[in-house]
């Protein structure tokens, strides 16, 4: 690593501490807000609005969204932190883009599944939970999604982190699991903030079980694991074909690519061995 | 002209009003909450975008939640009307009813203090909160960024289409002309940011400790005190819902 600082004292051991607590702290947040979503809901839909789930879906979700970012953001090489913003815009522009190519797939998280290959799951996922704050501020219904958002960058780092990006054909299955996971996390917020979806075609798949009988939650949860793994297959083939496209001189700027080998091609001449 | 809040003191009443609207689960404190926010915007000039951006949003939304409740509903009784398996039950109108205006209170609150904030204020604000400053960069530079970007993409896509790129009707032809736009802008987007990373290094970006700011943003010692004031009663408001929650529970 570069050497200490001769001018200014270096940050210690204790802040590095107290931002892996923060992260775990932050993960807890979201896996206990989960847990007891799922746990209490028989009860609670059919009672009216579920005033509780919703104010612990959305303060626990929130809450644990902003932790991972006040823990991560600051452990990030500037190089990552100035590609945050271009992957939030990207998420926006890319998602119209592709709004207008007329397919029926929201892809909204092409930007944050590109850095987490890039840099990495924390960089991921701090990217996912950022995007979906600093998209609220023109579209406040994304803001109870971000830790759904951030659970698709930390597991997108993740499959790229054990080579999955590595081989072409395995990027739409690493998604297509993704999109499992986060489909099932984000439907109880669908669910008991909103008692629905605003899309017009996943608004007809959920009336479509909801007619079979099946419990609001359940019937959501259905709907989210038939639209988010296709939807995640194509965001991760879509980022793998970019990163790809990069310039290899760009992308092995990135410390996480050279360090876990994590595009396919061959390894680079170690500079400092 | 009434002197600026500080955006913290607005940030601050606009949560509180959504936790204590959420937590009060009333159609009636949802759309008063909803007719307050459109109040202001009139008042405060942003009625125009607030409300073009608010439709844009929550119209989908009501229809969505009013095919879906309305006429599928299988905790409802009192049926009002039926063809073959849908159900238009007074039940199932009264929750999309109920969602729909608590949705619309939290859309048009959020609305109401992104489109009233400077985000110059909001980034100074915030880095009074010890947040990482590179929040403020991320939030400041991404709302700066969005339209630099979307005219790069327009200035893609004509350059293709001068060179010859027609969008047919195919589904490949249509992906080919995104990848056709998407490779050059994110090209040249994350070389920019490689560029943008060493200046910002050069200048000590990553350094911790403290930051001064050219923005002065204003506070008071009364706003403070709202601020406090506003974060109490949310939490009671949480407080009497989950007590009175509970005691539902065990009866």
């Amino acid at each position: 690593m570069s050497q200490p600082s001769l001018t200014l004292p270096t940050p210690g051991q204790q802040a590095g501490r107290n931002r892996r607590l923060l992260e775990i702290l932050g993960a807890a947040a979201i896996a206990a807000t989960f847990i007891y979503l799922v746990l209490t809901q028989p009860a609670d839909i059919a009672g009216g609005l579920g005033s509780v789930s919703a104010l612990v879906a959305m303060g626990g979700f929130l809450l644990g969204a902003v932790l991972l970012i006040v823990g991560v953001l600051p452990t990030l090489p500037t190089s990552t932190v100035v590609l945050i913003p271009v992957a939030l815009v990207l998420n926006i522009v890319l998602g119209q883009l592709m709004g207008t190519s007329g397919l029926p797939f929201y892809l909204d998280s092409i930007g944050t599944v590109l850095i987490a290959v890039l840099a990495g799951p924390a960089a991921g996922a701090a990217t996912g939970a950022l995007s979906s704050i600093v998209w609220s501020l023109i579209n406040p219904t994304v803001l109870p999604f971000a830790a759904g958002a951030a659970l698709i960058g930390f597991l997108a780092g993740t499959a790229a982190r054990y080579g999955l990006f590595r081989r072409f054909y395995f990027a739409p299955v690493a998604g297509f699991l993704t999109g499992i996971v986060a489909g099932v996390v984000s439907a109880p917020i669908a669910a008991f903030v909103f008692g629905g979806t605003s899309g017009a075609g996943t608004g007809a798949i959920v009336s479509a079980f909801r007619a079979m009988g099946d419990t609001l939650l359940a019937a959501i949860t259905k709907q989210a694991l038939i639209s988010d793994p296709m939807d995640k297959a194509i965001v991760f083939t879509i980022a793998a074909v970019l990163v790809y496209a990069l310039p290899r001189r760009t992308t092995l700027q990135f410390p996480f690519v050279r360090r876990y080998h994590v595009l396919a091609g061959k390894e680079p001449a170690k500079r400092n061995a | 002209m009434a002197p600026r809040l500080n955006p913290l003191t607005t940030l601050t009443a606009a949560a509180a009003v959504l936790v204590i609207t959420t937590a009060a689960a009333s159609w009636v404190v949802s759309l008063t909450v909803a007719a307050g926010a459109v109040l202001l915007a009139g008042v405060t000039g942003a009625a125009r975008r607030v409300f073009l951006a608010a439709g844009v949003i929550l119209a989908p939304f009501w229809l969505s939640l009013l095919v879906m409740h309305g006429l599928f509903f299988p905790e409802g009784r009192s049926v009002l009307a039926s063809w073959g398996p849908a159900r238009v039950t007074t039940e199932g109108l009264g929750f999309a009813v109920d969602m729909g205006l608590r949705t619309s209170a939290f859309v048009l609150v959020l609305l109401l203090f992104s489109f009233s904030v400077r985000v110059p204020e909001l980034v100074a604000a915030l880095a009074t909160l010890r947040l990482p400053p590179q929040f403020g960069y991320v939030l400041a530079s991404t709302l700066m960024l969005a339209p630099i970007i979307a005219a790069r993409l327009e200035k893609v896509r004509q350059a293709q289409e001068s060179r010859g790129l027609v969008v047919g009707k195919g589904v490949g032809n249509r992906l080919g002309a995104v990848r056709l736009q998407m490779v050059p802008l994110v090209l040249g987007l994350v070389h920019d940011a490689g560029i943008r990373a060493q200046a910002l290094d050069a200048r000590g970006f990553r350094r911790t400790g403290p930051r001064t700011t050219y923005t002065q943003v204003r506070d008071s010692p009364a706003q403070r005190g709202f601020r406090i004031v506003a974060v109490l009663l949310a939490a009671a408001a949480v407080a009497v819902r989950i007590a009175a929650s509970l005691s539902r529970g065990q009866a």
